[in-house]
């Protein structure tokens, strides 16, 4: 699901089939920064199994080559999981 | 016996190996061609790394005979290199270093060079060459450091060549050196190029500009051929490389010099090196296209010698960095 408000927030909601998965798609998605040093921000947190994404953009532009390539890296996430999970333990 | 898994995408070629103690159990890779006259860009380069990584992971466990519960810790390279691609690849390293509860190891892409040189060719302490599309450094080990004794001031070697090939529209298939090498044996007439050595240093932009200039004028005047141009530019180029390197190596009194990247596995440059080692008494050793050119096992190869001595990445400090210096490195594994 994804949410834009006025304030230049804008968020977005992925639900995983399991809170574990859930946490490894954030530690997989998390470490890198933004490439662009300003104007954009992004935040992931997990609550039980779904991942939430918080962007700030000054601009629609800025935002969407952010959220464009981060959901292009979320699917490369799901299809690796697919092919070389379920995680062990 | 520690068994690990390199990824390996900075550049144009996408490659994930295997390693055990110093045995390549497999090591697959894919190369992004660009058609000629084109270089390869972030964004397209990252795409054929996403559509491909997969298929190459699973190549590496099958060839490998392996589960992934037979793999210790997951290599990845940290940088340098370019963003987009890196970001990808080590995406995927992440995902399955956790799936399968594996430590990560961040490798500096120069160092997984280094490390694969020496375990290929057996040298002991040698004064390294590393030359690639990205990359020109000459090297030496010392106090836990590979300390940069000469590098590029401006462009890698390999970048002089590829922008000189798309000049020419000479194929990038399978690489745009590989085709100039074969068209300089052709050559017989040495074109006059400029010779930039500063100090330890040296630069290549300016007679990729030169060249970029003259090409076409003098190859539509008859002066020369295009064979001799690829011959010139490889006899100036290379004799700059021999110059640093001969010099380092007389500063460390080293005996041994060893050729990596992908440069590194044209057979001009080894031999021009040959000669320049021969004189001064001493060894030379390089290695073929397998693990000269960018390979998932080298840092693997790495990633094993950091997981020896006890150096693991903490997811979050897996984040890769499109600059990261070869003397950045605590080199905890040698003495």
């Amino acid at each position: 699901m994804f949410l834009m408000a006025a304030s230049g927030v804008s968020e977005l909601s992925v639900p995983f089939p399991s809170s574990s998965l859930a946490r490894i798609a954030l530690g997989s998605l998390a470490p890198d920064p933004e490439p662009r040093k300003g104007g954009i921000s992004k935040e992931l947190s997990v609550t039980e199994d779904t991942l939430h994404v918080r962007w700030r953009a000054d601009e629609a532009r800025i935002l969407r080559v952010s959220v464009s390539s981060f959901l292009e890296h979320l699917s490369l996430v799901v299809e690796t999981m697919d092919l070389f999970g379920p995680p062990v333990a | 016996m520690p068994v690990i898994i390199g990824f390996e995408g900075s550049a144009n070629k996408i490659g994930i190996g295997i390693v055990r103690d110093g045995e390549v159990l497999s090591n697959p890779r894919r190369t992004y061609v660009t058609p000629p006259g084109q270089g390869f860009l972030p964004s397209d380069t990252a795409r054929h790394h996403r559509s491909c990584v997969l298929a190459v992971l699973q190549e590496a466990l099958h060839e490998a005979g392996l589960k992934p519960q037979d793999i210790d810790a997951v290599a990845f390279t940290k940088g340098p290199g370019m963003g987009a691609p890196l970001v990808t690849v080590a995406i995927v390293a992440r995902t399955v270093a956790q799936l399968w509860g594996k430590p990560l190891l961040g490798v500096n892409h120069c160092v997984g060079h280094i490390e694969m040189g020496r375990l290929v060719t057996g040298a002991q302490n040698p004064t390294v060459l590393y030359v690639s599309g990205g990359n020109t450094q000459v090297i030496a080990y010392s106090e836990h450091r590979y300390r940069i004794f000469g590098e590029t001031i401006d462009i890698a070697v390999g970048n002089c060549l590829d922008r000189f090939a798309r000049v020419l529209k000479i194929s990038n298939d399978p690489s745009p050196g590989y085709n100039i090498e074969q068209m300089a044996k052709k050559g017989q007439k040495l074109v006059e190029l400029p010779y930039t050595v500063k100090g330890m240093d040296v630069s290549f932009s300016g007679i990729l500009s030169h060249i970029e200039e003259v090409a076409h004028k003098m190859l539509s005047a008859g002066e020369c051929t295009p064979e001799d141009l690829c011959f010139s530019l490889q006899e100036t180029l290379f004799a700059m490389l021999v110059e640093i390197t001969e010099r380092a190596m007389a500063h460390t009194g080293s005996q041994e010099a060893l050729i990596v990247g992908g440069v590194g596995c044209n057979e001009r440059l080894q031999q021009m090196m040959e000669i320049m080692c021969q004189e001064r008494g001493a060894k030379l050793f390089a290695t073929d296209e397998r693990f000269c050119i960018d390979n998932g096992a080298m840092i693997a190869q790495a990633g094993w010698e950091m997981f020896r001595s006890g150096q693991i990445t903490s997811l979050e400090d897996s984040w890769i960095t499109q600059r990261y210096r070869t003397d950045e490195v605590e080199v905890t594994w040698r003495d």
